[in-house]
């Protein structure tokens, strides 16, 4: 042993006093709760009724995110809308071409991408409806039963677009993330319908000016009518013809046919208190602050960062809006064609020599020579950076900030609710003359000869051209091929296709979330 | 000082009632000299102990000691310093006599410090079980070291280093045994003198014009490295696994130099500074004006040849442009093109007086410059046997290569030491502050889509002038494109943005050390580290850029307060020759604050007020957050040593964090390992090894890289949540994130096994190691199962293995009295495989940069597959028509023969591996005379890189938009009408070799300063000489830069190139000078 400086103790108490300071030090310093400083948690919220106002805000907001991946495959994937490649724009690894094509898998960039978009964003507005429903019966306020018919209206419209595009999905009306099995496509149907028969019988007819764009009575009937219209299609996980069409006829709606419950619908819009009128003109429902009779269920746009509606961005030139717009979206030349000249909606397609849609100057190309739209595009996949007419449906709004215009988007709109009618009623009677009568409504509205009179007789094709004519870029034209059994046809430049692709694949990403999600036949 | 020794022991004396001070024992004591076997020169600065006893002294400046107060009796003496052989001798002490005792050293292979810093306290060399590595702080202070991690990079094996890019003060990659985590942060833990540092951004994140997210700032930014004492690298778990939860990346511990070791002892100054040129190493090459002007109107004629039979062919489709009538694929550029080229200007008064000025500008040479760096360094030190200081101060101002860049640092760094009561109480201060500030451009990484001056450098029309005469007022302008999409004039983004950062930061910690007993120290240890960060930005509305805003102006602040408390107990306890124990334990205490605030306003009248006034604006908007979190943590470390030979460590650490869900905040982090020494077996003797011992060891780290309040629900306001009712908007409040109650440590469990050697009595030395780490618990965004409030939170599943070998050896090849030569080499193979992704069957990662790219990604991370693997379309050739020609499988649309135009996602495969094969580094030094030669050359092999950059501008088809692209391009047969597509034609092999730096070392003998300069020494170094490589982009090392907002969390992708600021060539000349 040796033996060193540091033999000596350094006094007993000394010792002690400092065996206790370390052992107090930890002491009261272990406690690892969280409690942010800067974020809401559910204890802390949903008080009164401010703060649901601003929850229900966060689901009626989500109703945006249906104009990207749900507009883009409803419209993209068929004879109305392509997005060529142009040059080195727009290649966007295939995705465009992909669903134009509908050569999509559950794990390429349309299944896996836009796909997983509209699952996502669909099931995200529920999961928030969810949540505020949960707190809800623990809350008292006045308006809090109107409030939850709301919320569950809300609810049962995104389950609609799921149901729409991927058949049957989970049911859920509990926050709690767990893997839940697909209900068959009929039972998410009957459950979208109960609910919003319920919803209906609590919402208002009309909101006063200051709730202005809030769900009522008359969009509840406009997703029913159109959940019966579709009901032949909405019914089945297994039986939708490709190839002829599915008849709401044959579909029961309690005591009636599908047929007849999607005319009492359009009735009850036709004859509600809201009083919904035809715009004067066919244009005037599409501007900003149009303040339109005809708009029933819109998602509500305004001239403010983040929230507004960026349309003329992807279908316009780099050169005819300021910002830049992006020279994207193309309406095919079959869908152009098809128009007669006389008809003012084909006025919403800009086709020929261009201009800037806020300056009124003509507009050039990127190289400077006069901008010219062609009805055809020569090569989808090495398109010019003219080709292609272009839709501007929703004109520039004269206060938009940046990308963001104030205009109104109608899921549904009364000119909508008289073809549904129509339809429903040329099924129950196969050239009604009454049919005929509401489709030629709406070529004389009440300020605007839109198009020369239809002389009949009323068939189903025509009804479909009529829509296509009506509601170009508005979204329906996917759910229309497939209910008319024409959306696996050729167009354009794509072949006909196989049957499944009626149906969106279930995206990989879900099926890798959730284990007990089945995919679809065919992928 | 008196005061001190005399007034304390008697304030305390009541309280300490037993003190006891002063010898009264038989005692005597040892003197002597030690000097260099080699040079036969005195030798400073060498520690003389007492073995198994801490009464030790550093040698003066001739060489010479005094160790007093040692009992009668046979001591063993022990000699060691860096860079030599410890010298062990046994000396017999009489009482009241003093003996001599004369050592020399020998120089050896590497440079070792005998004491490593190990993590709450230090380890004998000999007795460390675990992995570590140390690299002493003046041999790597070569060059142009602006940053502490430019220190290690290739000094260490298996840490990998890299630049995120060539921008001043710009972050690293830093991955120690390569990185585990898939979306948690990769990055080490960093403990500077004791205290652990909060690897957090210090600076808010800039704009972005397009709302990209900034590079972080390394965090060592702080530190000036010629503070650095010495730098070790714990590797393994069983090194680690004393730092449990954040250890699982590593750590790196800096030791900042002393008072004591200063110069040798006694009071001394030393001046430091160079003064260094930079310039890119090497340029994008894309056309200039003339080469641009000939491509242009060649396309232009091709145009015309192809279009008469075309249009005749297909009228229909011949409306404004004409087809190729062979493949009925677009030729050429119609004439309209030729309107790009240069300036139209009147010659004379009538209409048809004009001219076309084609102009020749290299946007390159106008954005870029020879970079001027100045950096000084004043150090002082000195104090008695009891009290020690020193202190710095460091001013760095360095410019980037890039116009309107650069980097400044002003430094100070004071350190105390006290010794009372015999040097049984110790006590240390460590005060550093630093204030740096970045002048910002906006390059790729930091500018999102259109602010980016390195993509405008490659694309911006070289027939255009930099700046016009504005015809109305006569001014000269910068020159900007009208009509153009995400084209702006670089030199005018340049310098006409301003973007500027600024962080103070200040970093403190004081230590209180007590001998309580023999070989019982107890120590206390509270550190503060305090960052301010501003970001002061504006866009003004003569750009472009800041016109879209009517000129934007933000100021944010971003400040970070990490509170640390150490208390430590260890015992060293060394019974006779045969058992040494050395036990360390503890408890720690964090807390951390972080919190921000940004104010942006739109819309001004003037441009005059600059970001100063965001409150004039016409619309502002205001946020900010703060987060706090804690950590608590009890640990231990048990070392025994039998008989010198075999050593056996445990350690234990008990970790708690608060970011993680109830009930999951505690984790256990054991580790054990051993080592022996078998050269210093009887039977070893004689066998040719100064050294051998087998170390082996396995452990588990966590990994708590989380966001606070990661487990719990929260619910924002967002701004995208906002609905208007009745044409108002009504702000939304949204749940943003799902709670996940089960949420934990992500965890790697580490083997380590290792062989340190040494033969020639120390002249070679090195280890071989070889490692595996298995992670698990993986912290990865999961897609929830919908429905959910967001589409992924984050959850524990997967697993990832990396396995590696690791090779170092050192050796001193030549010693002569004049000429003695070193070198050093460190190999490192790491082989990464994810073994296990949870639910998923694959993830994307890598996004592709450039138009027509969205939703592209370069990566997919697939089970049995390494964390960085290509995946794409396999490219085959571009055939006659100018189109790219892909393998497909039978099965996908459009597959001819196994050939297809468009590849569909069925065609994809791995293409390409980003993970090196081997990395090596080399580095010698020579002194011969007066001359110190020394370089370091780095190389890594076998690596894929995409090369991004090519994928945009490599081929023709920019031109279409009178856009430029890169030379390479002019040969290549693809046609200009083909999209870009993503393939493995873009994924380059890019190993390399790189001859990181050298430098030589002149010792002046200046009679006027002999008298009082102790040395002078002038060097000139060269950093970033040569590349020697097969690739073809700028860089061959590319940054791994991960997906997400922070590169240092997120998915991980690695070695994506594009347009990365470019990294310089550097020649530094400088001076030191010891007073």
């Amino acid at each position: 042993m040796t033996t060193s400086l540091v033999t000596k103790p350094i006094g007993a108490v000394g010792f002690r006093l400092l065996l206790l300071v370390t052992a107090l030090l930890p002491l009261g310093c272990t406690n690892l709760d969280e409690s942010p400083p800067s974020a809401i948690t559910p204890a802390n919220f949903y008080r009164n009724e401010g703060e649901v106002l601003s929850s229900l805000a966060g689901i009626y907001a989500q109703l945006r995110g249906t104009l990207d991946d749900y507009y883009n495959v409803s419209e993209i994937s068929t004879d109305e809308m392509i997005v060529p490649t142009r040059g080195s724009d727009w290649y966007d690894g295939g995705q465009w071409l992909e669903l134009h094509h509908q050569t999509w898998t559950p794990v390429s960039p349309v299944g896996n991408g836009f796909g997983n978009g509209i699952w996502v964003t669909a099931f995200t507005g529920i999961a928030r409806a969810n949540a505020l429903l949960e707190v809800l019966p623990n809350l008292t306020f006045t308006s809090r039963d109107t409030v939850a018919a709301e919320v569950r209206t809300l609810r049962a419209f995104y389950y609609y677009f799921l149901m729409d595009t991927f058949g049957g999905v989970p049911i859920a009306t509990t926050t709690q993330i767990q893997a839940r099995p697909r209900a068959t496509r009929d039972s998410v149907f009957r459950f979208i319908q109960a609910e919003l028969t319920a919803a209906r019988a609590v919402l208002p007819a009309t909101w006063p000016a200051a709730s202005n764009g809030r769900l009522t009575q008359g969009a509840v009937d406009a997703i029913l009518a159109s959940m019966y219209l579709n009901a032949a299609v909405f019914d089945k996980d297994v039986g939708v013809s490709p190839t002829t069409y599915n008849s709401c006829t044959t579909v029961t709606i309690g005591a009636q046919n599908a047929c007849q419950a999607a005319i009492a619908a359009a009735n009850s819009i036709l004859n509600s208190s809201a009083g919904y009128q035809l715009a004067d003109s066919f244009a005037q429902s599409f501007r900003a602050n149009s303040a339109s009779k005809e708009n029933i269920l819109v998602i509500k746009f305004a001239p403010v960062a983040d929230i507004g509606l960026n349309f003329v961005m992807r279908s316009l030139h780099y050169n005819q809006y300021t910002p830049t717009p992006w020279n994207g979206f193309a309406i095919l030349a079959e869908t152009y064609n098809a128009f007669d000249a006389a008809d003012h909606r084909r006025d919403a397609i800009l086709q020929g020599a261009q201009y800037n849609v806020e300056t009124g100057q003509p507009a050039k190309d990127r190289a400077g020579n006069p901008l010219v739209f062609t009805i055809n595009i020569a090569d989808e996949t090495q398109a010019t950076e003219g080709e292609g007419p272009r839709l501007y449906k929703w004109p520039a709004d004269p206060k938009h900030v940046a990308q963001n215009n104030g205009n109104d988007y109608a899921w549904f709109r009364l000119g909508e609710i008289l073809l549904i009618k129509a339809e429903a009623m040329n099924e129950l009677t196969p050239g009604d003359p009454a049919a005929l009568a509401l489709l030629n409504q709406l070529r004389a509205r009440p300020k605007q000869t839109v198009a020369p009179a239809l002389a009949g007789p009323i068939a189903r094709d025509l009804i479909l051209q009529e829509r296509r004519f009506e509601l170009t870029g508005e979204a329906k034209r996917r759910q229309d091929l497939i209910r008319h059994g024409k959306y696996t046809q050729a167009w354009g430049y794509k072949p006909a296709s196989a049957a499944f692709r009626m149906l969106l694949p279930i995206p990989q990403t879900q099926l890798d979330a959730n284990p007990l999600l089945k995919q679809n036949p065919g992928y | 000082m008196a005061l001190v020794r005399h007034v304390v022991p008697v304030l305390f004396s009541g309280l300490l009632c037993a003190v006891q001070l002063g010898a009264q024992d038989q005692t005597g004591a040892v003197t002597g000299k030690v000097i260099d076997a080699t040079t036969q020169q005195a030798l400073p600065s060498v520690e003389v102990a007492i073995a198994g006893s801490p009464n030790r002294m550093l040698t003066r400046t001739d060489g010479s000691f005094l160790l007093s107060g040692l009992a009668a009796g046979i001591h063993r003496l022990r000699a060691t310093r860096i860079g030599y052989s410890p010298q062990l001798q046994d000396i017999t002490i009489t009482p009241g006599g003093t003996v001599t005792a004369n050592i020399t050293l020998v120089p050896a292979a590497a440079i070792l410090e005998a004491v490593v810093v190990t993590g709450y306290g230090t380890q004998r060399r000999e007795a460390i079980t675990g992995s570590v590595s140390t690299i002493d702080g003046n041999a790597a202070n070569v060059g142009v070291v602006n940053n502490v991690n430019n220190m290690v990079q290739g000094r260490a094996a298996g840490v990998t280093i890299i630049q995120n890019n060539g921008e001043p003060g710009a972050g690293a990659q830093v991955r120690i045994r390569g990185g585990t985590s898939i979306s948690a942060s990769n990055e080490p833990l960093y403990v500077i003198d004791g205290v652990p540092i909060n690897n957090a951004p210090t600076e808010p994140g800039g704009f972005g014009v397009g709302g990209e997210p900034p590079l972080p700032r390394s965090p060592l930014n702080l530190i000036n490295p010629s503070d650095v004492a010495s730098i070790t690298i714990l590797k393994d778990a069983a090194a680690t696994a004393i730092y449990g939860s954040r250890a699982a990346n590593g750590v790196v511990l800096i030791e900042t130099k002393k008072g004591s070791n200063a110069v040798g002892g006694g009071a001394g100054v030393e001046y430091d500074g160079y003064v260094a040129m930079a310039s890119a190493s090497k340029h994008l090459d894309v056309l200039n004006g003339d080469q641009y002007r000939l491509f242009a109107t060649g396309q232009v004629g091709v145009w015309r040849s192809d279009s008469t039979s075309a249009c005749t062919a297909r009228p229909t489709v011949c409306q404004n442009f004409f087809k190729d009538s062979v493949a009925g694929k677009l030729g050429g550029l119609s004439p309209s093109h030729l309107a790009a080229l240069g300036q139209l200007v009147k010659t004379g008064p009538n209409p048809g007086d004009t001219a076309r000025i084609v102009y020749n500008t290299n946007w390159e040479n106008e954005l870029e410059r020879t970079a001027v760096t100045h950096n000084h360094n004043l150090s002082f030190a000195g104090g008695g046997e009891d009290t020690r200081y020193r202190a710095s101060l460091n001013f760095m101002n360095q410019e980037g290569v890039a116009i309107s860049n650069a980097f400044q640092r002003v430094q100070g760094r004071l350190n105390a030491t006290h010794n009372a009561f015999d040097n049984r109480l110790r006590l240390g201060l460590n005060v550093t502050t630093s204030h740096t500030k970045n002048d910002y451009i906006t390059f790729e990484s930091t500018a999102g889509f259109e602010g980016g001056v390195f993509q405008n450098v490659a694309i911006f029309n070289p027939t255009q002038p930099v700046r016009v005469t504005d015809p109305t007022s006569g001014q000269q302008t910068y020159y900007e494109l009208l009509g153009q999409t995400s084209v702006r004039n670089p030199v005018a983004l340049a310098n006409q943005i301003t973007d500027i950062g600024q962080t103070t930061r200040t970093l403190g910690n004081a230590t209180a050390e007590l001998d309580l007993v023999r070989g019982l120290t107890a120590q206390v240890n509270v550190g503060v580290d305090r960052s301010d960060g501003f970001r002061n930005i504006y866009l003004p509305k003569a750009s472009p850029v800041g016109a879209s805003f009517g000129g934007l102006a933000r100021q944010s602040s971003l400040d970070n307060t990490t509170v640390t408390l150490q208390t430590l107990l260890t015992l060293r306890r060394q019974l006779g020759d045969i058992h040494s124990l050395d036990v360390v334990g503890g408890y720690e205490f964090s807390k951390f604050n972080t919190g921000n605030l940004t104010t942006q306003g739109q819309g001004y009248v003037t441009d005059a007020l600059l970001f100063n006034s965001p409150g004039a604006a016409q619309t502002i908007t205001d946020f900010s957050g703060r987060e706090l979190s804690r950590q608590v943590a009890f640990f231990g470390r048990a070392n025994y040593g039998l008989r010198d030979r075999y050593f056996l460590t445990g350690v234990l650490r008990y970790d708690g964090s608060s970011r993680f869900a109830v009930g999951h905040k505690w984790a256990l982090f054991p580790a054990v390992s051993g080592s022996w020494r078998i050269s210093e077996e009887p039977f070893m003797r004689d066998h040719g090894f100064s050294e051998l011992r087998l170390r082996a060891g396995y452990g588990l780290q966590g990994n708590p890289g989380v966001p606070p309040y990661s487990s719990l629900l929260t619910l924002n306001p967002d701004p995208g949540a906002r609905y208007p009712f009745g044409g108002v908007p009504v702000s939304g409040v949204i749940p943003t994130r799902d709670a996940n109650p089960t949420l934990k440590w992500e965890q790697t469990a580490q083997f380590n096994v290792a062989l340190d050697y040494g033969f020639l009595n120390n002249r070679v030395s090195g280890s071989v190691e070889y490692y595996v780490k298995n992670t698990s618990d993986l912290l990865l965004q999961v897609s929830n199962a919908q429905p959910a409030f967001a589409s992924e939170r984050l959850t524990n599943v997967g697993k990832v293995r990396n396995k590696g070998l690791e090779i170092s050896v050192d050796a001193l090849a030549l010693s002569r009295p004049n000429f003695t030569w070193r070198a050093g080499l460190v190999f490192a193979a790491e082989r990464n495989r994810v073994v296990d992704l949870g639910p998923y069957s694959s993830i994307a990662t890598g996004t592709v940069s450039g138009q027509g790219q969205s939703n592209v990604n370069a990566q997919r991370i697939l089970p049995g597959q390494p964390i960085g693997t290509f995946f794409g379309p396999r490219f085959l050739r571009v055939n006659a028509q100018g189109q790219q020609v892909f393998a497909c499988v039978a099965a996908s649309a459009g597959c001819v023969n196994g050939e297809s135009l468009s590849p569909t996602a069925n065609d994809y495969t791995i293409i390409g591996n980003a993970n090196p094969d081997f990395t090596l580094g080399l580095h010698s030094q020579v002194n011969w005379g007066k001359f110190d030669i020394s370089f370091l050359i780095r190389a890594s092999v076998g690596q894929d890189v995409f090369n991004n950059t090519a994928l945009v501008f490599g081929t023709k088809s920019d031109a279409l938009q009178d856009k430029n692209f890169l030379v390479s391009a002019l040969t290549d047969p693809t046609g200009i009408h083909e999209p870009a597509i993503y393939s493995s034609r873009w994924v380059e092999g890019a190993s390399f070799v790189r001859l990181q730096n050298l430098t030589v070392e002149y010792r002046l003998d200046v009679p006027l300063l002999s008298g009082s300069a102790r040395s002078a020494r002038l060097y000139v170094s060269a950093d970033n000489l040569f590349v020697l490589t097969g690739y073809s982009g700028l860089d061959p090392e590319v940054s791994n830069l991960a997906s997400g907002l922070n590169p240092s969390a997120g998915l991980q992708a690695r070695s994506i190139d594009y347009l990365s600021y470019p990294r310089p060539r550097t020649i530094t000349g400088g001076l030191r000078l010891t007073f």
